[in-house]
């Protein structure tokens, strides 16, 4: 009973992980744009070897989240679609690289 | 999962996969065989002419190339700030060396050190070029052309006891870069074909 107790005490201490950034095609999405300024669709999808349908309906959830910006725009009479990380997703994710690693920490080796 | 997010090593993946088009070898070994050959026209000075064209036809092929194979992407750009920062430093120091050895000489014969630095041209070519290899690698994180800065000091070293004319190792050295970037160009387009609409991400049933 009184080991359970402490169990207790001790949950909450271990960070919650955003779950949108924590799927791995999404953290693999995010890492990337984390290091760039912005990139198109097309650079992303290379990167990141998913499907344009995959790579999209991710991108749709980091957007609906506030983390990822779509610019759709026309250069040289072409269309293209630029993302960026918003303000938000940048501390988003640097948040998620503290918990993780908080996390990493108090895992026994 | 903290190895899959090794942001350093993520970054350097984004930048070297952008940067394996071998258009910066092509137009780094364009811009030395420019200098090299119009150094046999006596015409040295042309070579700047070049650089500008190569720098210019660059950004072109980059963007017929490059950008409809791979996609686009825009790096941070505090690498570039720092090595803008460094230029204009390298500059006005060469001009302030420019402006004391003019006063040196016209107060009374070459000076020492501008004496040493002509008898030992070699060197001093072969230090600022690998020294400019640098910079471009720092700047684009291609870890290549450091291997072309040592390949630079290697030949111009050699070259100092050799005594064989300058533009030798420019031509040779502008060769040597110019078929590595051939060679990844090549495998570049065969690797990346031109990608379809559907890929670009624009298409009606795309994102949102």
């Amino acid at each position: 009973m009184k080991e359970n107790e402490e169990r207790d005490d001790e949950l909450p201490s271990i960070p919650k992980l955003d779950k949108t950034i924590h799927e791995p095609a999404r953290l693999m999405i995010m890492a990337h744009l984390f290091v760039v300024e912005s990139a198109d669709f097309l650079f992303l999808q290379r990167q990141t070897r998913m499907t344009p349908g995959n790579l999209s309906a991710h991108i749709s959830k980091l957007e609906d989240a506030g983390y990822v910006e779509i610019t759709k725009e026309f250069i040289e009479r072409k269309p293209h679609t630029a993302l960026a990380l918003t303000q938000k997703g940048r501390d988003a994710f640097k948040q998620y690289r503290r918990d993780i690693k908080q996390i990493a920490e108090r895992l026994p080796e | 999962m903290a190895e899959r997010v090794n942001l350093k090593e993520i970054e350097r993946k984004v930048y070297t996969s952008y940067h394996q088009d071998g258009l910066i070898d092509v137009s780094i070994a364009f811009i030395v065989l420019a200098f090299g050959l119009m150094m046999v026209l006596d015409m040295g000075w042309m070579g700047w002419v070049f650089a500008v064209v190569s720098i210019s036809l660059y950004a072109a092929a980059k963007k017929t190339l490059t950008v409809p194979r791979i996609g686009f992407v825009r790096f941070a750009t505090y690498r570039v700030k720092a090595m803008q920062t460094l230029a204009i430093g390298v500059l006005s120091l060469l001009m302030l060396l420019g402006v004391v050895a003019f006063m040196q000489t016209e107060e009374g014969g070459t000076p020492p050190w501008l004496l040493f630095a002509i008898e030992n041209y070699m060197l001093v070519i072969g230090v600022s070029v690998a020294a400019s290899f640098c910079a471009v690698g720092y700047t684009f994180r291609i870890r290549r052309v450091y291997a072309y800065a040592l390949l630079t000091l290697t030949m111009f070293v050699t070259g100092h006891f050799l005594y064989y004319p300058l533009h030798y190792y420019l031509i040779l050295l502008g060769t040597l870069i110019l078929l590595f970037g051939l060679v990844m160009l090549i495998r570049f387009i065969r690797r990346y074909p031109l990608s379809t609409t559907e890929s670009t991400g624009d298409s009606d049933n795309e994102g949102k």
